[in-house]
């Protein structure tokens, strides 16, 4: 066979992808788009060490090279996660589609990469030389660029158990089906008592990477949802100069609009 | 290094090309399977769907090497069968075809519906063929024979 490898196993494909220049494979549905000529791909949607979807102590613990289809029938996966890969394409790119290829492409516009973000999701990424585990906010260093080195996969995805019941989620897209994100939004309140344990809201599709501001979410922890509507105002504006969007398929200005509307929505479902 | 060996419409199949091969590509010009046809090659149009382990896929974003042990079905294979039966004639009778081009993988991705839910709600329906566009029809008449075929082919899915 030439350009390609189709390891039995994952140590086997770790070996390759540290002596061969190989593109790695899982769904194939962003690949292919473009399917360079001399493309050499790694062939990893069939390895049973990437296509388990499985649950320990701290985390519901997703392969690399679970589908979508896989995610949304598994009574593992989070209804936040489910929710926003059930508005991924269409059913035949969710049924190829994969968490880890999601990572890999490196867009803004994942829409379960959105979910990672917004849940602190870690990463176990693994080579020849050993593993290590990653916050998905580190993983990605800007457009496209993923501390990922030459040799390393994706491994498995590390959602945390619990934690993100209380969500709200929103795509905008150009349609119902097969629509990529002109903004996403994901937010998560989790509450201790009357007070605020936790507050997080992720951006995407509107920038070069997912957008948090932990130092924004912080301002809520501790506080009930009354003190928390006290200073919603300003918290808002805070929000509104350091959201500064790029232009991609949509304007910055309407970007940043949709935001601003669906981060106000997100509050005021929540009681704040 | 060795062929690509799957299964197509039942038949155990070697292909000698290249891994990063379309299967969309290989399915028409190595196998001559036309009725998988090729509208976008970015998994936008749903003209190349084909089952894939007896999923829905675009055959378009499917590289060879992903292929291998797989069983795949296109139209040529599917037609074979009595669903088939069941669904040709409830496309036929409402006039559900228009120009034909989206109609193998609207069929594929009909079998998709009914095999994982038999007796869908038209709002499944939508969902289920909503990656695969026709120009022509304006999709009512697709979603009517795909409920009518649930009907009519009660038990076989």
């Amino acid at each position: 066979m030439v350009n390609g490898y189709i390891p039995a196993s994952l140590p086997e494909a770790l070996k390759i992808r540290a002596a061969q220049k190989v593109i790695p494979y899982a769904g194939g549905t962003d690949l292919m788009v473009k399917n360079p000529k001399d493309a050499v791909y790694l062939f990893l949607g069939k390895l049973p060490e990437l296509t388990e979807i499985k649950s320990d102590a701290e985390y519901i613990r997703i392969g690399a090279a679970v589908t979508y289809t896989q995610a949304l029938n598994s009574s593992l996966v989070p209804p936040l996660m489910k929710e926003a890969v059930s508005g991924i394409a269409a059913p035949a790119i969710r049924n190829a589609g994969t968490f880890g290829g999601n990572l890999g492409n490196g867009s803004a516009k994942a829409d379960s990469v959105l979910i990672d973000f917004t849940a602190d999701a870690k990463l176990r990424l693994m080579s020849v030389r050993g593993e290590r585990v990653v916050d998905v906010t580190k993983f990605y260093l800007g457009r496209k660029k993923l501390d990922l080195a030459e040799d390393e996969l994706i491994v498995e995805i590390l959602l945390p158990k619990t934690g993100l019941e209380n969500y709200y989620y929103k795509k905008v897209g150009g349609r119902n089906a097969l629509a990529i994100s002109r903004v996403a939004f994901a937010g998560v309140l989790r509450m201790d008592g009357e007070k605020i344990a936790r507050f997080t809201a992720g951006f995407g599709a509107v920038a070069d990477t997912v957008l948090r501001f932990p130092d924004l979410e912080a301002q809520l922890t501790g506080k009930t949802l009354s003190e928390a509507k006290e200073i919603k105002d300003r918290l808002l504006r805070q929000y509104s100069e350091k959201l500064v969007l790029t232009r991609g398929r949509v304007s910055a200005e309407y970007r940043k609009a949709v935001c601003m509307n669906l981060l106000r929505d997100f509050l005021a479902e929540k009681g704040i | 290094m060795e062929a690509i060996q799957f299964t197509l419409n039942g038949k155990s199949v070697q292909y000698d090309g290249s891994a990063a091969d379309r299967l969309l590509d290989v399915l028409r010009d190595a196998y001559r399977c036309t009725s998988v046809k090729c509208g976008c090659k970015e998994g936008e149009c749903g003209a190349c769907s084909v089952l894939l382990d007896g999923k829905l896929i675009n055959s378009c974003c499917v590289a060879m090497g992903a292929v291998q042990g797989s069983e795949i079905v296109t139209l040529e294979g599917y037609r074979e069968t009595a669903r088939f039966a069941v669904l040709d004639k409830a496309f036929a009778e409402i006039s559900a075809v228009q120009c034909g081009f989206c109609i193998p993988g609207m069929v594929l991705a009909s079998e998709a519906i009914l095999a994982a839910n038999p007796h869908p709600t038209e709002a499944e329906v939508r969902v289920g063929i909503s990656g695969n566009l026709c120009r022509c029809t304006g999709y009512n008449a697709i979603v009517t024979a795909i409920m009518n075929a649930s009907k009519e082919g009660n038990g076989l899915w």
